[in-house]
């Protein structure tokens, strides 16, 4: 197994993994998708609110902001020893306290661990008018996106095959294929046909169908699968991947334990 | 139950059996329930 790093930033990767199986491929997208465990507002204590908004809109737009996690002091509340009623091991606060007129934004939750905080600040939560005022007490909690989406770390997690573009020596050039590729994959230069980015390709095979020479040919290389990952900012992009890795590894052997208890 | 009237600003304790949904000093009959002190728990689903 290798990887090929394309793009790496904070919240987005593509990387080419190669020589994989494709359950492999997919368990890790999965993975990535649904059970690497996030940060998100459990359950909300409104002390007050006159705001416009109804208790419950407030409180699910809270539940959907991502929040930094941090793995080493959490654990998830199932596994913890106080057995999902609530310690500082399980779960940590974020206040908030406002009143109008003005809009309030994510980035007025103040948390109880300043190693926890909200991803981005800027998500408005609601637009206070004047004499409105809201008092609350966030109560986040680790939790996998199996639960619900807002423990979703991974927000977009995907793969497609590595296409391999092949032009034959005997390829006339008529441009047919350049003008029915939808992603300008191929392009003429110098009266001859090149391919211009073949990560580009979506595999849709339309050049081969319109070519009446068959000198081009476009095949999913086996075992090599473009991977695009976005996250929603609780962890950095590389990070998400480490957990998803490390997600498999744990469950693999949680299975293996099992079937060593059985005689 | 205490409710707040949205002509007077007053805020007014009515028995809504004995003289229905209407303000005891102005008549009005356009009333707010206040919201109760204590905490309320929603979860932020």
């Amino acid at each position: 197994m290798d990887i090929d790093i394309i793009e790496l930033s904070d919240t987005k990767a593509r990387f080419v993994l190669n020589d994989v199986e494709p359950a492999i491929a997919n368990g890790l997208r999965r993975v990535i998708l649904a059970e690497v465990p996030t940060m998100a507002i459990d359950y909300v204590n409104i002390y007050d609110n006159t705001s416009v908004l109804f208790d419950e809109q407030i409180a699910l737009r809270m539940g959907l902001i991502p929040l930094i996690t941090d793995l080493e002091s959490y654990v998830l509340p199932e596994d913890c020893d106080c057995g999902g009623e609530g310690c500082t091991r399980c779960q940590l606060s974020l206040n908030l306290s406002a009143e109008g007129s003005k809009i309030i934004y994510s980035g007025d939750l103040l948390s109880s661990d300043p190693k926890v905080t909200v991803a981005d600040e800027k998500i408005p939560i609601i637009d206070l008018r004047e004499r409105q005022t809201l008092v609350l007490e966030a109560v986040a909690k680790l939790g996998i996106g199996r639960k619900h989406a807002k423990w979703q770390a991974g927000v977009g997690c995907g793969y497609k095959n590595m296409p391999v573009i092949t032009i034959k020596e005997d390829c006339d050039s008529c441009g047919r294929c350049v003008d029915e590729c939808p992603r300008n994959v191929l392009v003429i230069n110098n009266d001859k046909l090149e391919v211009t980015d073949p990560l580009k390709c979506n595999l849709c095979k339309l050049c081969m169908g319109i070519c009446d020479i068959d000198a081009i040919n476009v095949i999913e290389k086996p075992n090599s699968y473009i991977f695009n990952i976005e996250t929603d900012g609780s962890y950095p992009a590389k990070e998400l991947v480490i957990q998803g890795a490390d997600t498999i590894i744990l469950k693999a052997g949680q299975l293996k334990e099992i079937l060593s208890e059985i005689e | 139950m205490v409710y707040y009237c949205t002509r007077c600003k007053r805020l007014v304790e009515i028995d809504y059996e004995a003289m229905g949904i209407r303000c005891p000093y102005c008549g009005h009959r356009i009333l707010i329930k206040q919201r109760p002190t204590l905490v309320k728990r929603v979860e932020a689903v």
